[in-house]
């Protein structure tokens, strides 16, 4: 793309999420989303086959939909308790209809069928955007209005995107359709808490956005966008390799890596509230996931497939992507478990 | 004519579902303006006599003639019209029939149609930061966008600007 049009663009996709971050008024928040929405939508459509146009209008479809539902909620609102504010959404068909539009745009369970088809129609970066940016704006919008909220309907969703997220990946090859899956569990992990304690709900996300940052970084610098592809991954870049699968160990939840950290304090919240029946239920369904993991670390890290002796030695080219933030990315998803007190500093 | 705008916002559903059930965008556009005709009507019939002409000006009189112009350019030789398609039909029908059911709902009910207060944009308010200023609430509307909503403004201004650039990276060689 023109690098002045990009240059615009992205700047309006900050300036959506950090206004509608920002708000205290329903209205700008509102009006966040749709400069999300609207801006995302080149984004989506840099590459020029039918498939990304596709997923950019399915993008947009749900996505206006979903700001249409939003407007709706704010407007009943509005109009049954005369006040902007976002934290007191009093009005249970206001406030549920919003949760319901906002679970929409995260791509939650039952809304979550737009994501694994967009994020695999798209490139890896604007894939990678998609799911850890755009979940930026709803979820801060969530936080504030939850408490208003029926939490059986969050309940729901939450289980329902935990178990989708689960056996909906199970039967996939190609990667971007595995992280949209698992972006959609993460997500169901994220909303269980959010009546229970919504700093966890942000420290999820910021583990899961590095996590999904560190993978798509990854993925991107070795051009690998199926399992096929990932086989032979270890004859361009074996260090990589390794950090994919403690990666990928660190995004099933796995301990002592850092994907443990919410999970395990998720579970210990729920459990200090006298629920035992749903964190069992989300502690082995997260179990899903970590198959699916599994498989990808096996093909890649743990197996060399068998081979003609020519492809064991690639010549080695000059790396163009850049690997600026990478390392730390990785030492971020990986290593963060010991800091686990720090997680004061969220509230 | 006490139902006026009652009548008006069921014949702006109506107009609605005339262009969701996916005619032809000829036929779909006159729709939207039937649509949009009568939603001015339902603005004006609340009071807001400024704000309704402002709907007619802007949304009618710019963006429809644009759209208008642009459907005339890109038309077909036999578009698709309400009563060619079954698809189109069918979809037409439903939606009335939800409309229906949605009336003999609302008639039905223990609540009498004239709770609804339709006559919310004639009040006075206090606009100004000193003195007692008392100016009718549609102008005061249009007005406050510019003083006290600024940035409602700037923001809206700069979405319309980058929504060109956005048409113009998604139109250009795809397929």
């Amino acid at each position: 793309m023109n690098p002045l049009a990009l240059s615009l663009i992205l700047t309006t996709l900050l300036a959506g999420t950090l206004i509608t971050m920002m708000s205290s008024h329903w209205l700008t928040a509102w009006m966040g989303l749709e400069m999300n929405m609207l801006t995302m939508i080149p984004i989506l459509m840099k590459t020029t086959n039918p498939r990304s146009t596709e997923a950019a209008t399915k993008y947009f479809m749900t996505q206006a939909m979903a700001s249409m539902m939003l407007m709706m909620a704010l407007t009943i609102n509005l109009m049954y308790s005369g006040q902007w504010s976002i934290t007191k959404m009093t009005n249970p068909v206001a406030s549920n209809m919003a949760l319901m539009a906002l679970m929409t745009k995260l791509g939650s369970a039952p809304f979550h069928f737009w994501v694994p088809e967009v994020t695999q129609g798209v490139e890896l970066t604007p894939g990678m955007i998609l799911l850890t940016w755009q979940k930026l704006a709803p979820l801060s919008l969530l936080y504030q209005m939850a408490t208003y909220t029926n939490t059986n309907l969050i309940y729901l969703s939450g289980l329902l995107s935990i178990l989708i997220g689960g056996w909906g990946g199970l039967n996939q090859t190609q990667l971007r359709k595995i992280l949209a899956y698992s972006s959609i569990s993460h997500m169901g992990w994220m909303l269980i808490i959010l009546p229970f304690n919504p700093t966890l709900t942000l420290l999820n996300l910021t583990i899961y956005i590095m996590l999904t940052l560190s993978i798509f970084m990854i993925l991107t610098n070795t051009f690998t966008t199926s399992m096929s592809s990932l086989t032979l991954m270890w004859n361009k870049t074996p260090a990589m390799t390794i950090m994919l699968m403690t990666t990928l160990l660190s995004l099933g939840g796995l301990p002592p890596l850092s994907g443990f950290m919410p999970k395990w304090l998720m579970i210990h919240e729920l459990t200090k509230n006298n629920s035992i029946i749903m964190p069992l239920t989300m502690a082995i369904m997260a179990l899903l996931n970590m198959y699916f993991y599994m498989r990808l670390i096996y093909y890649s890290s743990l197996t060399i497939l068998p081979s003609t002796n020519n492809m064991k030695m690639t010549w080695r080219f000059t790396n163009t992507k850049h690997t600026m933030t990478l390392p730390t990315l990785i030492t971020l998803s990986n290593m963060l478990l010991p800091l686990t007190p720090m997680i004061s500093m969220l509230e | 004519m006490m139902y006026i705008v009652f009548i008006m916002s069921v014949l702006y559903v109506v107009g609605f579902i005339g262009f969701s059930s996916k005619p032809s965008p000829v036929y779909g556009g006159m729709s939207l303006v039937v649509s949009g005709g009568l939603g001015c009507g339902i603005i004006m019939g609340s009071g807001g006599s400024f704000l309704g002409l402002v709907v007619f000006l802007v949304y009618l009189g710019g963006m429809m003639v644009v759209f208008g112009y642009t459907i005339a350019m890109a038309t077909e030789e036999y578009p698709e019209t309400w009563g060619s398609n079954v698809v189109v039909l069918g979809a037409f029908l439903v939606g009335l029939l939800m409309e229906v059911f949605m009336i003999m709902w609302l008639f039905s009910g223990e609540h009498e149609l004239m709770g609804f207060y339709f006559g919310g944009l004639e009040d006075l308010m206090v606009l100004g930061e000193e003195g007692f200023e008392y100016v009718r609430e549609d102008y005061s509307g249009g007005a406050s966008l510019y003083s006290y909503g600024f940035w409602f403004l700037a923001m809206a201004g700069w979405m319309l600007f980058v929504s060109i650039f956005i048409a113009i990276e998604v139109t250009r060689k795809r397929y």
